[in-house]
């Protein structure tokens, strides 16, 4: 079994020959969100949760939780809610505000979302919340990571590495992974998956019953700032830039107009992120 | 008495901001945020403004003649057109106080937070998932935590590609 499993790891380090069978395994996972039905659909959404742990462990290498038990309580009401008006509302959802002064937000396969507490703090109001956490919520709906990993694997990642990263805890395959997460946050995705968050996002936050305009505010409070401010630089650099993406919300924010009244909740937000 | 005054001082904070504003597209200033409310004055191209107050898509404004109105919040852009904006939140040179790790100790260390040379060298950190996952809520709970704020489930279809 051992020596199939390093057989296996060979062959995976190979980077051309076995690239299409790599590609079969990730397309199985990303179809399976859309195929509820069928036998195989939970493990691979179990694998989609492994990998995504890993990246979320990573992230939290970088940069550890606030120290602020009721902040992170209340990150988690909100997003869980927002999680609960969607497609995969049975996901392990969870939600983090990271210790880190840059503004950014993040997230990781099956359902591990991060916003940093410098961007928490340049908020007005829970539906700014609800719209950030919206958007990465819409990254896990549309499983924009997996594809950045299929991507990858055409250009000659290791192949089937994350069948074996999740066999052997201590292989080079689950380094690969790490190194590949890591990679991927420094990158970005593409921008079109950016732009399709944005979209989703603000009708996620429609569904939940907020302002679904707080995502645009929070662009408008980036765009506002000075683009050379070092706190933006690898948002802006994994991101299209504030006034792109205000411009492309217009056509898809017209259709919420009848949800303009829903609650921006300022209060409950201050009262919650700065006690 | 100061916890309800400290209060109502961060609502205003939040509600009331004024911030210089351009408007990308000629537009029509109405008087209340609805596409068919009365137009107050229309604005051409360009025109600056101060934003006040957000309510769904519309901001309130105060033009440069001083005629107050809403606008479309996706015809503003912040910092005015051609304005170069300054400043920096000093991110790069500060040395932060953090509470790092499960044991919630204070320590000062030379945290940089997330940019990305931290990433760059970053090691899985599994104890802090942990923590992370301890703090998920329940869909019940969080289905309270809506209510309790008069947060009702809406059903809204998601826009076609690229609409």
């Amino acid at each position: 079994m051992r020596r199939l499993a390093l057989l296996l790891l060979a062959i995976a380090l190979l980077p051309a020959p076995a690239g299409a069978q790599f590609r079969l395994d990730i397309n199985r996972l990303i179809d399976s969100a859309r195929d509820i039905g069928r036998a195989s659909g939970e493990t691979d959404e179990k694998q989609e949760i492994q990998i995504g742990r890993e990246m979320a462990a990573t992230l939290l290498g970088a940069a550890p939780l606030v120290a602020n038990d009721a902040m992170q309580r209340y990150v988690n009401s909100v997003g869980r809610w927002l999680a609960s008006q969607t497609e995969r509302p049975d996901l392990p959802w969870s939600f983090g505000v990271l210790e880190a002064p840059q503004l950014n937000a993040f997230a990781a396969p099956g359902g591990f979302i991060f916003v940093t507490r410098g961007l928490v703090e340049r908020m007005r109001s829970e539906s700014e919340l609800a719209g950030v956490l919206a958007h990465e919520i819409a990254h896990v709906l549309q499983k924009h990571h997996l594809k950045a990993i299929q991507k990858s694997a055409q250009v000659g990642l290791a192949t089937n590495v994350l069948a074996l990263a999740m066999q052997d805890q201590n292989s080079a395959a689950r380094d690969k992974l790490i190194a590949f997460g890591r990679e991927m946050y420094a990158r970005g995705l593409d921008r079109s998956d950016e732009l399709e968050a944005d979209r989703l996002g603000m009708v996620i936050a429609a569904r939940a019953g907020y302002d679904p305009w707080g995502l645009p505010a929070v662009l408008q409070t980036l765009q506002a700032m000075n683009p050379q401010d070092s706190g933006l630089a690898l948002m802006f650099k994994t991101h299209p830039a504030p006034a792109e993406r205000l411009g492309a919300l217009e056509k898809a924010a017209a259709p919420l107009e009848p949800y303009s009244a829903q609650p921006q909740l300022a209060e409950r937000f201050e009262k919650n992120v700065r006690p | 008495m100061r916890p309800l005054a400290a209060g109502i001082a961060a609502l205003f904070a939040a509600l009331a901001w004024a911030e210089p504003a351009s408007v990308i597209r000629a537009t029509e200033l109405k008087k209340d945020p609805a596409t068919d409310a009365p137009t107050v004055a229309p604005l051409a191209e360009d025109a600056r403004v101060e934003a006040l107050e957000r309510k769904g898509g519309w901001t309130r404004v105060r033009t440069d003649g001083g005629a107050e109105g809403w606008v479309k919040m996706l015809a503003l852009r912040y910092g005015g057109a051609g304005e170069s904006k300054q400043g920096d939140s000093g991110i790069g040179q500060v040395l932060n106080v953090a509470r790092t790790g499960a044991s919630g100790a204070q320590t000062t260390t030379g945290v940089r937070g997330l940019d990305a040379e931290q990433l760059a060298k970053a090691r899985p950190n599994p104890a802090e998932l942990k923590r992370m996952e301890g703090y998920a809520a329940t869909k019940d709970a969080a289905a309270g935590f809506a209510a309790s704020a008069a947060l009702a489930p809406r059903q809204v279809a998601y826009p076609k590609e690229g609409g």
